[in-house]
Protein backbone atom coordinates (compact mmCIF):
# COMPACT_ATOMS: atom_id res chain seq x y z
CA UNK A 1 0.00 0.00 0.00
CA UNK A 2 3.05 2.28 0.73
CA UNK A 3 4.16 1.85 -2.86
CA UNK A 4 0.56 2.50 -3.97
CA UNK A 5 0.24 6.07 -2.04
CA UNK A 6 3.86 7.13 -3.24
CA UNK A 7 2.20 6.85 -6.93
CA UNK A 8 -0.98 8.46 -5.72
CA UNK A 9 1.09 11.17 -4.29
CA UNK A 10 3.61 11.98 -7.42
CA UNK A 11 0.00 12.21 -9.01
CA UNK A 12 -1.14 14.63 -7.18
CA UNK A 13 2.05 16.57 -5.74
CA UNK A 14 2.15 18.81 -9.06
CA UNK A 15 -1.06 18.87 -9.61
CA UNK A 16 -1.73 22.88 -8.51
CA UNK A 17 -5.12 22.45 -8.68
CA UNK A 18 -4.89 19.84 -5.54
CA UNK A 19 -2.95 22.75 -3.71
CA UNK A 20 -4.90 25.55 -4.20
CA UNK A 21 -8.23 23.80 -3.16
CA UNK A 22 -6.23 22.51 0.15
CA UNK A 23 -5.16 25.85 0.72
CA UNK A 24 -8.38 27.44 -0.03
CA UNK A 25 -9.49 24.95 2.09
CA UNK A 26 -7.70 25.36 4.62
CA UNK A 27 -7.57 29.37 5.32
CA UNK A 28 -11.90 28.64 4.24
CA UNK A 29 -11.82 26.66 7.63
CA UNK A 30 -9.84 29.08 9.57
CA UNK A 31 -11.95 31.85 7.79
CA UNK A 32 -15.86 30.74 8.75
CA UNK A 33 -14.70 29.96 12.14
CA UNK A 34 -13.14 33.17 12.56
CA UNK A 35 -16.10 34.60 11.14
CA UNK A 36 -18.47 32.51 13.63
CA UNK A 37 -16.24 33.62 16.64
CA UNK A 38 -16.41 37.39 15.66
CA UNK A 39 -20.00 37.32 15.43
CA UNK A 40 -20.19 36.04 18.21
CA UNK A 41 -18.43 38.40 20.36
CA UNK A 42 -19.84 41.17 18.64
CA UNK A 43 -23.51 40.35 19.21
CA UNK A 44 -22.40 39.23 22.89
CA UNK A 45 -20.54 42.92 23.11
CA UNK A 46 -23.40 44.74 22.03
CA UNK A 47 -26.32 42.34 23.75
CA UNK A 48 -24.65 40.94 26.73
CA UNK A 49 -28.12 39.26 27.15
CA UNK A 50 -27.80 36.97 23.97
CA UNK A 51 -25.50 35.25 25.50
CA UNK A 52 -28.43 33.43 27.33
CA UNK A 53 -29.68 32.82 23.70
CA UNK A 54 -26.48 31.53 22.38
CA UNK A 55 -24.26 29.89 24.88
CA UNK A 56 -20.34 30.25 24.60
CA UNK A 57 -20.03 28.33 21.25
CA UNK A 58 -16.34 29.16 21.21
CA UNK A 59 -15.03 28.44 24.31
CA UNK A 60 -14.01 24.98 25.66
CA UNK A 61 -15.93 22.45 25.32
CA UNK A 62 -18.31 23.72 23.08
CA UNK A 63 -14.97 24.97 20.65
CA UNK A 64 -15.04 21.31 19.61
CA UNK A 65 -18.87 20.82 18.12
CA UNK A 66 -18.74 24.34 17.23
CA UNK A 67 -15.66 24.08 14.66
CA UNK A 68 -17.00 20.73 13.16
CA UNK A 69 -20.29 22.08 12.68
CA UNK A 70 -18.96 25.23 10.89
CA UNK A 71 -16.20 23.50 8.81
CA UNK A 72 -18.75 21.14 8.12
CA UNK A 73 -20.02 23.76 5.41
CA UNK A 74 -16.73 23.66 3.64
CA UNK A 75 -16.75 19.74 3.20
CA UNK A 76 -17.47 20.37 -0.67
CA UNK A 77 -14.06 21.73 -1.16
CA UNK A 78 -12.30 18.32 -0.39
CA UNK A 79 -15.65 16.68 -2.32
CA UNK A 80 -15.02 18.42 -5.25
CA UNK A 81 -11.33 18.01 -5.15
CA UNK A 82 -11.38 14.47 -4.83
CA UNK A 83 -14.22 14.49 -7.90
CA UNK A 84 -11.65 16.40 -10.00
CA UNK A 85 -8.55 13.64 -8.82
CA UNK A 86 -11.02 11.00 -10.05
CA UNK A 87 -12.76 12.57 -13.42
CA UNK A 88 -8.91 13.51 -14.59
CA UNK A 89 -8.16 10.21 -14.28
CA UNK A 90 -10.87 8.93 -16.33
CA UNK A 91 -10.30 11.91 -19.13
CA UNK A 92 -7.09 11.42 -19.73
CA UNK A 93 -8.12 7.66 -19.63
CA UNK A 94 -5.09 7.26 -16.91
CA UNK A 95 -7.08 4.64 -15.48
CA UNK A 96 -6.46 2.40 -18.36
CA UNK A 97 -3.20 2.66 -18.04
CA UNK A 98 -2.62 2.52 -14.70
CA UNK A 99 -4.08 -1.00 -15.10
CA UNK A 100 -2.18 -1.54 -18.35
CA UNK A 101 0.93 -0.86 -16.73
CA UNK A 102 0.24 -3.34 -13.86
CA UNK A 103 -2.17 -2.26 -11.46
CA UNK A 104 -5.00 -4.54 -10.30
CA UNK A 105 -8.54 -2.54 -10.93
CA UNK A 106 -9.25 -3.06 -7.24
CA UNK A 107 -5.47 -1.37 -6.48
CA UNK A 108 -6.56 1.65 -8.48
CA UNK A 109 -10.06 1.81 -6.32
CA UNK A 110 -8.34 0.80 -3.28
CA UNK A 111 -5.58 3.94 -3.02
CA UNK A 112 -7.89 6.43 -3.98
CA UNK A 113 -10.17 5.51 -0.93
CA UNK A 114 -7.32 5.34 1.23
CA UNK A 115 -5.73 8.59 -0.08
CA UNK A 116 -9.14 10.19 0.88
CA UNK A 117 -8.94 9.14 4.41
CA UNK A 118 -5.75 10.04 4.70
CA UNK A 119 -6.44 13.70 3.96
CA UNK A 120 -8.96 13.69 5.94
CA UNK A 121 -6.99 13.22 8.59
CA UNK A 122 -4.77 16.03 7.86
CA UNK A 123 -7.95 17.95 7.73
CA UNK A 124 -9.22 16.58 10.87
CA UNK A 125 -6.13 17.56 12.63
CA UNK A 126 -6.15 21.07 10.84
CA UNK A 127 -9.75 21.22 12.24
CA UNK A 128 -8.36 20.11 15.89
CA UNK A 129 -5.78 23.16 15.54
CA UNK A 130 -8.33 25.68 14.38
CA UNK A 131 -10.45 24.54 17.75
CA UNK A 132 -7.55 25.01 20.05
CA UNK A 133 -6.81 28.19 18.53
CA UNK A 134 -10.45 29.42 19.17
CA UNK A 135 -10.60 28.19 22.03
CA UNK A 136 -7.49 29.11 23.44
CA UNK A 137 -8.34 33.09 22.63
CA UNK A 138 -11.88 33.07 23.41
CA UNK A 139 -12.16 35.00 26.84
CA UNK A 140 -12.67 33.17 30.40
CA UNK A 141 -12.39 29.56 28.49
CA UNK A 142 -10.50 27.06 30.11
CA UNK A 143 -8.69 24.41 27.99
CA UNK A 144 -10.95 20.99 28.24
CA UNK A 145 -10.77 17.67 26.79
CA UNK A 146 -14.56 17.37 27.37
CA UNK A 147 -16.47 17.06 24.14
CA UNK A 148 -13.29 16.14 22.12
CA UNK A 149 -15.23 12.86 20.36
CA UNK A 150 -16.13 15.42 18.43
CA UNK A 151 -12.83 15.44 17.13
CA UNK A 152 -13.68 12.34 15.60
CA UNK A 153 -16.84 13.02 15.00
CA UNK A 154 -15.62 15.71 12.23
CA UNK A 155 -13.24 13.04 10.78
CA UNK A 156 -15.92 10.69 10.21
CA UNK A 157 -17.62 13.33 8.27
CA UNK A 158 -15.00 14.04 6.36
CA UNK A 159 -14.50 10.78 5.24
CA UNK A 160 -17.90 10.44 4.50
CA UNK A 161 -18.44 13.64 2.34
CA UNK A 162 -15.53 12.87 0.00
CA UNK A 163 -16.00 9.47 -0.22
CA UNK A 164 -19.67 10.02 -1.31
CA UNK A 165 -18.34 12.40 -3.66
CA UNK A 166 -15.67 9.92 -5.11
CA UNK A 167 -18.57 7.58 -5.74
CA UNK A 168 -20.59 9.80 -7.27
CA UNK A 169 -17.35 10.32 -9.48
CA UNK A 170 -16.81 6.83 -10.32
CA UNK A 171 -20.31 6.61 -10.90
CA UNK A 172 -20.63 9.27 -13.49
CA UNK A 173 -17.18 9.41 -14.87
CA UNK A 174 -17.43 13.40 -15.34
CA UNK A 175 -16.83 15.96 -13.05
CA UNK A 176 -19.76 18.24 -14.45
CA UNK A 177 -22.48 15.63 -13.71
CA UNK A 178 -20.54 14.30 -10.68
CA UNK A 179 -20.12 17.78 -9.04
CA UNK A 180 -23.79 19.33 -10.02
CA UNK A 181 -25.07 16.08 -8.22
CA UNK A 182 -23.39 16.01 -5.54
CA UNK A 183 -24.22 19.77 -4.56
CA UNK A 184 -27.73 19.63 -5.47
CA UNK A 185 -28.31 16.69 -3.30
CA UNK A 186 -26.01 17.73 -0.40
CA UNK A 187 -27.42 21.48 -0.14
CA UNK A 188 -30.69 20.85 -1.74
CA UNK A 189 -32.69 17.23 -1.64
CA UNK A 190 -31.24 15.77 1.03
CA UNK A 191 -32.76 18.26 3.37
CA UNK A 192 -35.72 17.81 1.37
CA UNK A 193 -36.21 14.20 2.08
CA UNK A 194 -35.14 14.46 5.27
CA UNK A 195 -38.11 17.19 5.86
CA UNK A 196 -40.47 15.15 3.73
CA UNK A 197 -39.39 11.70 5.77
CA UNK A 198 -39.30 13.20 9.25
CA UNK A 199 -42.05 15.83 9.63
CA UNK A 200 -44.36 14.84 6.83
CA UNK A 201 -44.52 10.99 6.96
CA UNK A 202 -43.70 10.88 10.84
CA UNK A 203 -40.87 8.38 10.01
CA UNK A 204 -38.66 10.42 12.83
CA UNK A 205 -35.41 9.15 12.99
CA UNK A 206 -35.18 7.49 9.35
CA UNK A 207 -34.86 10.97 7.53
CA UNK A 208 -31.70 11.32 9.42
CA UNK A 209 -30.47 8.02 8.27
CA UNK A 210 -29.61 9.70 4.81
CA UNK A 211 -25.88 9.46 3.61
CA UNK A 212 -24.46 12.85 4.50
CA UNK A 213 -27.08 13.61 6.88
CA UNK A 214 -26.61 10.90 9.03
CA UNK A 215 -23.13 12.46 9.46
CA UNK A 216 -24.61 16.33 9.91
CA UNK A 217 -26.50 14.54 12.86
CA UNK A 218 -23.05 13.62 14.42
CA UNK A 219 -22.37 17.92 14.66
CA UNK A 220 -25.66 20.01 15.32
CA UNK A 221 -25.59 23.96 15.07
CA UNK A 222 -24.21 24.49 18.52
CA UNK A 223 -25.42 27.72 19.13
CA UNK A 224 -28.21 27.75 22.14
CA UNK A 225 -29.16 24.87 23.60
CA UNK A 226 -32.65 24.06 21.37
CA UNK A 227 -32.27 20.37 20.35
CA UNK A 228 -32.05 20.89 16.22
CA UNK A 229 -32.62 17.46 15.65
CA UNK A 230 -35.50 16.17 17.55
CA UNK A 231 -35.97 12.48 17.76
CA UNK A 232 -31.98 11.73 16.24
CA UNK A 233 -30.76 8.51 17.51
CA UNK A 234 -27.98 7.79 19.81
CA UNK A 235 -24.42 9.15 18.48
CA UNK A 236 -22.63 5.40 18.39
CA UNK A 237 -25.84 4.56 15.96
CA UNK A 238 -24.98 7.64 13.73
CA UNK A 239 -21.10 6.92 13.92
CA UNK A 240 -21.72 2.95 13.13
CA UNK A 241 -24.37 3.89 9.97
CA UNK A 242 -21.47 6.64 8.70
CA UNK A 243 -18.97 3.82 8.61
CA UNK A 244 -21.22 1.51 7.17
CA UNK A 245 -21.74 4.00 4.16
CA UNK A 246 -18.15 4.51 3.94
CA UNK A 247 -17.79 1.22 3.40
CA UNK A 248 -20.54 0.85 0.95
CA UNK A 249 -18.85 3.55 -1.09
CA UNK A 250 -16.10 1.92 -1.77
CA UNK A 251 -18.09 -1.72 -2.12
CA UNK A 252 -19.98 -0.43 -5.07
CA UNK A 253 -17.20 1.68 -6.40
CA UNK A 254 -15.13 -1.20 -6.74
CA UNK A 255 -17.76 -3.72 -8.13
CA UNK A 256 -18.79 -1.04 -10.53
CA UNK A 257 -14.95 -0.39 -11.56
CA UNK A 258 -14.37 -4.44 -11.71
CA UNK A 259 -16.62 -5.24 -13.32
CA UNK A 260 -17.11 -3.38 -16.04
CA UNK A 261 -15.12 -2.08 -18.84
CA UNK A 262 -12.46 0.60 -18.51
CA UNK B 1 6.50 -20.82 -25.46
CA UNK B 2 3.80 -18.39 -26.83
CA UNK B 3 3.31 -14.74 -25.54
CA UNK B 4 0.01 -14.50 -25.90
CA UNK B 5 -3.15 -17.00 -26.91
CA UNK B 6 -6.48 -16.18 -27.82
CA UNK B 7 -8.84 -18.36 -27.07
CA UNK B 8 -12.57 -18.14 -29.00
CA UNK B 9 -12.69 -14.58 -27.40
CA UNK B 10 -15.90 -12.83 -28.08
CA UNK B 11 -16.71 -9.48 -27.01
CA UNK B 12 -20.08 -7.67 -27.44
CA UNK B 13 -21.29 -3.59 -27.48
CA UNK B 14 -24.75 -3.85 -26.48
CA UNK B 15 -25.88 -5.50 -30.01
CA UNK B 16 -22.94 -5.06 -31.88
CA UNK B 17 -20.57 -7.73 -31.92
CA UNK B 18 -16.98 -6.22 -31.50
CA UNK B 19 -15.33 -9.36 -31.72
CA UNK B 20 -16.47 -12.71 -33.05
CA UNK B 21 -15.16 -15.94 -31.07
CA UNK B 22 -11.12 -14.82 -32.60
CA UNK B 23 -8.44 -17.48 -31.87
CA UNK B 24 -4.63 -17.35 -32.34
CA UNK B 25 -1.09 -17.29 -30.48
CA UNK B 26 1.58 -14.97 -31.08
CA UNK B 27 5.00 -17.03 -31.09
CA UNK B 28 7.98 -15.93 -28.82
CA UNK B 29 10.62 -13.41 -30.54
CA UNK B 30 7.70 -12.05 -33.63
CA UNK B 31 6.64 -9.18 -34.68
CA UNK B 32 3.57 -9.96 -34.98
CA UNK B 33 1.00 -7.47 -37.00
CA UNK B 34 -3.04 -7.30 -36.20
CA UNK B 35 -4.38 -6.46 -39.24
CA UNK B 36 -7.73 -4.61 -39.92
CA UNK B 37 -9.58 -1.84 -41.31
CA UNK B 38 -11.05 1.25 -39.29
CA UNK B 39 -13.75 -0.88 -36.52
CA UNK B 40 -12.37 -4.24 -37.20
CA UNK B 41 -11.98 -5.05 -33.75
CA UNK B 42 -8.19 -4.74 -32.89
CA UNK B 43 -7.94 -1.93 -30.15
CA UNK B 44 -10.93 -4.41 -28.69
CA UNK B 45 -9.12 -7.64 -28.89
CA UNK B 46 -5.52 -5.81 -27.24
CA UNK B 47 -7.93 -4.01 -24.61
CA UNK B 48 -9.28 -7.00 -23.72
CA UNK B 49 -5.73 -8.63 -23.74
CA UNK B 50 -4.74 -6.28 -21.45
CA UNK B 51 -7.39 -6.20 -19.01
CA UNK B 52 -9.52 -2.68 -19.74
CA UNK B 53 -12.19 -4.64 -21.65
CA UNK B 54 -13.85 -7.66 -20.17
CA UNK B 55 -14.76 -10.31 -22.67
CA UNK B 56 -18.37 -11.18 -23.33
CA UNK B 57 -17.23 -15.34 -23.95
CA UNK B 58 -13.62 -16.84 -24.05
CA UNK B 59 -10.20 -16.21 -22.50
CA UNK B 60 -6.99 -15.50 -23.04
CA UNK B 61 -3.16 -16.61 -21.44
CA UNK B 62 -0.07 -14.28 -21.01
CA UNK B 63 3.42 -16.12 -21.62
CA UNK B 64 1.27 -19.63 -21.59
CA UNK B 65 -0.04 -18.98 -17.68
CA UNK B 66 -3.62 -17.51 -16.79
CA UNK B 67 -3.37 -14.08 -16.93
CA UNK B 68 -2.10 -11.70 -14.05
CA UNK B 69 -1.87 -7.90 -13.35
CA UNK B 70 2.55 -8.98 -12.89
CA UNK B 71 2.58 -10.09 -16.31
CA UNK B 72 1.25 -6.83 -17.64
CA UNK B 73 4.26 -5.32 -15.67
CA UNK B 74 6.44 -7.11 -18.50
CA UNK B 75 4.95 -6.52 -21.30
CA UNK B 76 5.19 -2.37 -22.67
CA UNK B 77 1.75 -1.28 -24.31
CA UNK B 78 0.54 1.11 -26.24
CA UNK B 79 -3.01 1.20 -26.35
CA UNK B 80 -4.88 3.65 -28.85
CA UNK B 81 -4.36 6.63 -27.42
CA UNK B 82 -0.80 8.12 -25.17
CA UNK B 83 -2.72 8.55 -21.92
CA UNK B 84 -0.83 10.34 -19.86
CA UNK B 85 -1.54 13.13 -16.76
CA UNK B 86 -1.74 16.66 -19.10
CA UNK B 87 -0.88 18.86 -15.64
CA UNK B 88 2.79 16.67 -15.32
CA UNK B 89 5.94 17.19 -17.31
CA UNK B 90 7.27 13.89 -19.58
CA UNK B 91 9.29 13.17 -17.25
CA UNK B 92 7.25 13.07 -14.13
CA UNK B 93 4.77 11.53 -16.22
CA UNK B 94 7.35 8.61 -16.78
CA UNK B 95 8.30 8.19 -13.32
CA UNK B 96 4.74 6.92 -12.12
CA UNK B 97 4.36 4.67 -15.30
CA UNK B 98 7.99 3.60 -14.15
CA UNK B 99 6.34 3.49 -10.31
CA UNK B 100 3.57 1.26 -11.84
CA UNK B 101 5.58 -0.91 -13.39
CA UNK B 102 7.93 -1.16 -10.44
CA UNK B 103 11.16 -0.35 -12.47
CA UNK B 104 12.64 2.32 -10.92
CA UNK B 105 13.33 5.87 -12.50
CA UNK B 106 17.36 4.90 -13.46
CA UNK B 107 15.50 3.76 -17.10
CA UNK B 108 14.13 7.02 -17.99
CA UNK B 109 16.50 9.21 -19.62
CA UNK B 110 17.39 5.68 -21.74
CA UNK B 111 14.02 6.11 -22.93
CA UNK B 112 13.45 9.41 -23.58
CA UNK B 113 17.20 9.65 -25.69
CA UNK B 114 15.70 6.58 -28.17
CA UNK B 115 12.35 8.81 -28.82
CA UNK B 116 14.08 11.91 -29.30
CA UNK B 117 12.13 13.49 -26.35
CA UNK B 118 15.40 14.28 -23.86
CA UNK B 119 15.25 18.05 -25.21
CA UNK B 120 11.40 18.47 -23.76
CA UNK B 121 11.13 15.68 -20.89
CA UNK B 122 10.34 19.07 -18.38
CA UNK B 123 7.62 20.34 -20.50
CA UNK B 124 4.17 19.27 -19.83
CA UNK B 125 2.43 16.78 -21.89
CA UNK B 126 -0.46 18.97 -22.41
CA UNK B 127 2.63 21.20 -24.44
CA UNK B 128 3.68 18.19 -27.19
CA UNK B 129 2.66 17.78 -29.85
CA UNK B 130 0.65 14.61 -31.10
CA UNK B 131 3.76 12.83 -32.37
CA UNK B 132 5.91 14.10 -29.34
CA UNK B 133 2.89 12.59 -27.23
CA UNK B 134 2.78 9.28 -29.41
CA UNK B 135 7.21 9.51 -28.96
CA UNK B 136 6.02 9.74 -25.30
CA UNK B 137 3.95 7.31 -25.09
CA UNK B 138 6.42 4.51 -27.16
CA UNK B 139 8.97 5.85 -24.50
CA UNK B 140 6.75 4.82 -21.57
CA UNK B 141 6.83 1.19 -22.92
CA UNK B 142 10.23 0.45 -23.54
CA UNK B 143 10.83 1.28 -19.79
CA UNK B 144 12.50 -1.46 -17.82
CA UNK B 145 13.24 -3.06 -21.08
CA UNK B 146 10.56 -5.10 -21.64
CA UNK B 147 10.83 -8.44 -23.31
CA UNK B 148 7.08 -7.56 -24.94
CA UNK B 149 6.32 -4.89 -26.34
CA UNK B 150 2.43 -4.17 -27.54
CA UNK B 151 1.78 -1.54 -29.90
CA UNK B 152 -1.70 0.06 -31.48
CA UNK B 153 -0.95 2.25 -34.08
CA UNK B 154 2.42 3.01 -32.77
CA UNK B 155 3.05 5.75 -35.68
CA UNK B 156 0.03 7.60 -35.55
CA UNK B 157 0.51 11.32 -35.80
CA UNK B 158 4.12 10.96 -36.77
CA UNK B 159 5.97 12.69 -39.45
CA UNK B 160 7.51 10.36 -42.00
CA UNK B 161 11.04 10.83 -40.22
CA UNK B 162 9.46 9.55 -36.92
CA UNK B 163 7.34 7.15 -39.05
CA UNK B 164 10.71 5.95 -40.05
CA UNK B 165 12.45 6.02 -36.69
CA UNK B 166 9.77 3.80 -34.73
CA UNK B 167 9.95 1.17 -37.60
CA UNK B 168 13.51 1.10 -37.30
CA UNK B 169 13.67 1.38 -33.69
CA UNK B 170 10.98 -1.85 -34.07
CA UNK B 171 13.24 -3.57 -36.75
CA UNK B 172 16.19 -3.06 -34.03
CA UNK B 173 14.04 -4.45 -31.11
CA UNK B 174 13.43 -7.33 -33.25
CA UNK B 175 16.79 -8.20 -33.59
CA UNK B 176 17.38 -7.89 -30.11
CA UNK B 177 14.76 -10.93 -29.75
CA UNK B 178 12.05 -9.03 -28.43
CA UNK B 179 8.43 -9.92 -29.71
CA UNK B 180 6.33 -7.29 -30.53
CA UNK B 181 2.69 -7.19 -30.99
CA UNK B 182 1.36 -4.90 -33.32
CA UNK B 183 -1.73 -3.55 -34.47
CA UNK B 184 -2.58 -1.24 -37.67
CA UNK B 185 -4.66 -0.45 -40.11
CA UNK B 186 -1.51 0.84 -42.52
CA UNK B 187 -0.57 -2.15 -44.27
CA UNK B 188 2.37 -0.70 -45.78
CA UNK B 189 3.58 -0.53 -42.15
CA UNK B 190 2.51 -4.20 -41.10
CA UNK B 191 4.72 -5.42 -44.12
CA UNK B 192 7.68 -3.46 -43.64
CA UNK B 193 8.11 -4.90 -39.82
CA UNK B 194 6.03 -8.02 -39.25
CA UNK B 195 7.08 -11.19 -39.32
CA UNK B 196 3.80 -12.86 -38.60
CA UNK B 197 -0.09 -11.64 -38.89
CA UNK B 198 -3.63 -12.07 -38.23
CA UNK B 199 -6.14 -10.60 -40.31
CA UNK B 200 -9.71 -8.87 -38.61
CA UNK B 201 -12.61 -7.90 -40.75
CA UNK B 202 -15.40 -6.89 -38.53
CA UNK B 203 -14.75 -8.85 -35.58
CA UNK B 204 -13.80 -12.18 -36.97
CA UNK B 205 -10.42 -13.27 -37.76
CA UNK B 206 -10.03 -14.05 -41.27
CA UNK B 207 -6.21 -15.47 -41.04
CA UNK B 208 -3.42 -15.93 -38.95
CA UNK B 209 0.50 -17.10 -39.59
CA UNK B 210 3.38 -16.63 -41.17
CA UNK B 211 3.60 -12.85 -43.36
CA UNK B 212 5.23 -14.56 -46.23
CA UNK B 213 2.68 -17.28 -46.42
CA UNK B 214 -0.33 -15.24 -46.18
CA UNK B 215 0.22 -11.97 -47.84
CA UNK B 216 2.20 -13.53 -50.80
CA UNK B 217 0.50 -16.76 -52.01
CA UNK B 218 2.74 -16.39 -55.27
CA UNK B 219 5.42 -14.82 -56.82
CA UNK B 220 4.75 -12.23 -59.79
CA UNK B 221 7.14 -11.25 -62.37
CA UNK B 222 6.34 -8.44 -64.75
CA UNK B 223 7.96 -8.42 -68.13
CA UNK B 224 8.22 -6.34 -71.42
CA UNK B 225 9.05 -6.73 -74.66
CA UNK B 226 8.76 -4.74 -78.36
CA UNK B 227 6.72 -7.64 -79.65
CA UNK B 228 4.09 -8.49 -77.01
CA UNK B 229 2.27 -10.50 -78.55
CA UNK B 230 5.14 -12.72 -79.39
CA UNK B 231 6.26 -12.57 -75.49
CA UNK B 232 3.04 -14.06 -74.36
CA UNK B 233 2.53 -16.80 -77.02
CA UNK B 234 6.22 -17.96 -75.56
CA UNK B 235 5.01 -17.36 -71.99
CA UNK B 236 1.85 -20.11 -72.41
CA UNK B 237 4.27 -22.85 -72.96
CA UNK B 238 6.64 -21.76 -70.38
CA UNK B 239 5.83 -24.81 -68.26
CA UNK B 240 7.27 -23.00 -64.78
CA UNK B 241 4.64 -20.83 -64.35
CA UNK B 242 0.95 -20.79 -63.14
CA UNK B 243 -0.64 -18.07 -65.01
CA UNK B 244 -0.04 -15.21 -67.51
CA UNK B 245 -2.12 -12.18 -67.62
CA UNK B 246 -2.23 -9.04 -69.79
CA UNK B 247 -3.18 -6.11 -68.20
CA UNK B 248 -2.51 -2.12 -68.70
CA UNK B 249 0.12 -2.75 -71.03
CA UNK B 250 2.19 -5.17 -69.03
CA UNK B 251 2.46 -8.62 -68.45
CA UNK B 252 2.74 -10.62 -65.80
CA UNK B 253 3.88 -14.57 -65.02
CA UNK B 254 2.66 -15.87 -61.56
CA UNK B 255 4.50 -19.02 -60.33
CA UNK B 256 4.39 -20.59 -56.90
CA UNK B 257 6.41 -18.95 -54.05
CA UNK B 258 9.81 -19.06 -54.15
CA UNK B 259 10.04 -20.31 -57.65
CA UNK B 260 10.29 -17.68 -59.60
CA UNK B 261 13.81 -17.32 -61.13
CA UNK B 262 14.54 -14.27 -63.49
CA UNK B 263 17.86 -15.44 -65.13
CA UNK B 264 15.99 -18.79 -66.23
CA UNK B 265 13.11 -16.53 -67.81
CA UNK B 266 15.37 -14.15 -69.28
CA UNK B 267 17.43 -16.96 -71.09
CA UNK B 268 14.07 -18.48 -71.85
CA UNK B 269 13.02 -15.51 -73.66
CA UNK B 270 15.99 -15.08 -75.52
CA UNK B 271 15.89 -18.82 -76.64
CA UNK B 272 12.92 -18.71 -78.08
CA UNK B 273 13.61 -15.44 -80.08
CA UNK B 274 12.40 -12.43 -77.70
CA UNK B 275 14.51 -9.76 -76.39
CA UNK B 276 13.00 -8.54 -72.92
CA UNK B 277 13.46 -4.63 -72.34
CA UNK B 278 11.45 -5.24 -69.07
CA UNK B 279 12.27 -7.87 -66.06
CA UNK B 280 11.22 -7.49 -63.12
CA UNK B 281 10.10 -9.46 -59.54
CA UNK B 282 7.60 -7.98 -57.39
CA UNK B 283 5.77 -9.93 -54.73
CA UNK B 284 2.26 -9.24 -54.91
CA UNK B 285 1.32 -5.97 -52.59
CA UNK B 286 -0.53 -6.41 -49.66
CA UNK B 287 -2.93 -4.05 -50.28
CA UNK B 288 -3.85 -6.13 -53.03
CA UNK B 289 -4.03 -9.43 -50.85
CA UNK B 290 -5.57 -7.51 -48.21
CA UNK B 291 -8.37 -6.00 -50.03
CA UNK B 292 -8.63 -9.65 -51.70
CA UNK B 293 -8.63 -11.60 -47.68
CA UNK B 294 -11.35 -8.81 -46.83
CA UNK B 295 -14.00 -8.53 -49.41
CA UNK B 296 -15.25 -11.42 -49.96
Amino acid sequence: MQHLLKIEWLKVKNYKAFWIFSILYSFAILGINYTGYYVNELAVQNMPASQILLGTPYAFPKVWQTVGFMSSWLLYFPGILFIMLLTNEFNFKTHRQNIIDGWTRKQFITVKFVFAILFSVVATFFNLLVALLFGLITTGSHFSFTGFENIGYIFIQTVAYITFAMFLAILFRRSGAAIAVFFLYGLIFEWLITALVNFNFHLTPIGYFLPLQVTDVMLPIPFGNEVIYKGAPDLWILVVASVIYICAYYFFALRKFTKEDL
Amino acid sequence: MSILTVENLSKNYGRIQALKNVSFSVPEGTVFGILGPNGSGKTTMLGTVMDILKPTTGGYKLFDETPTAAHRKKIGTLLETPNFYHYLSGVKNLEIAAEVKQHGKEDIDRVLEMVDLTRRKDSKFSTYSLGMKQRLAIASCLLGNPNVLVFDEPTNGLDPVGIAEIRELMKNLYRQGKTIIMASHLLDEVEKVCTHVAILKRGELITSGNVNEILSNEDMVEVGAPDTDKLQEILKNMHTQTRVTFDGGIIKIFFPVGTANLSEINNYCFNNGVVLNHLLLKKKSLEARFFELTNN
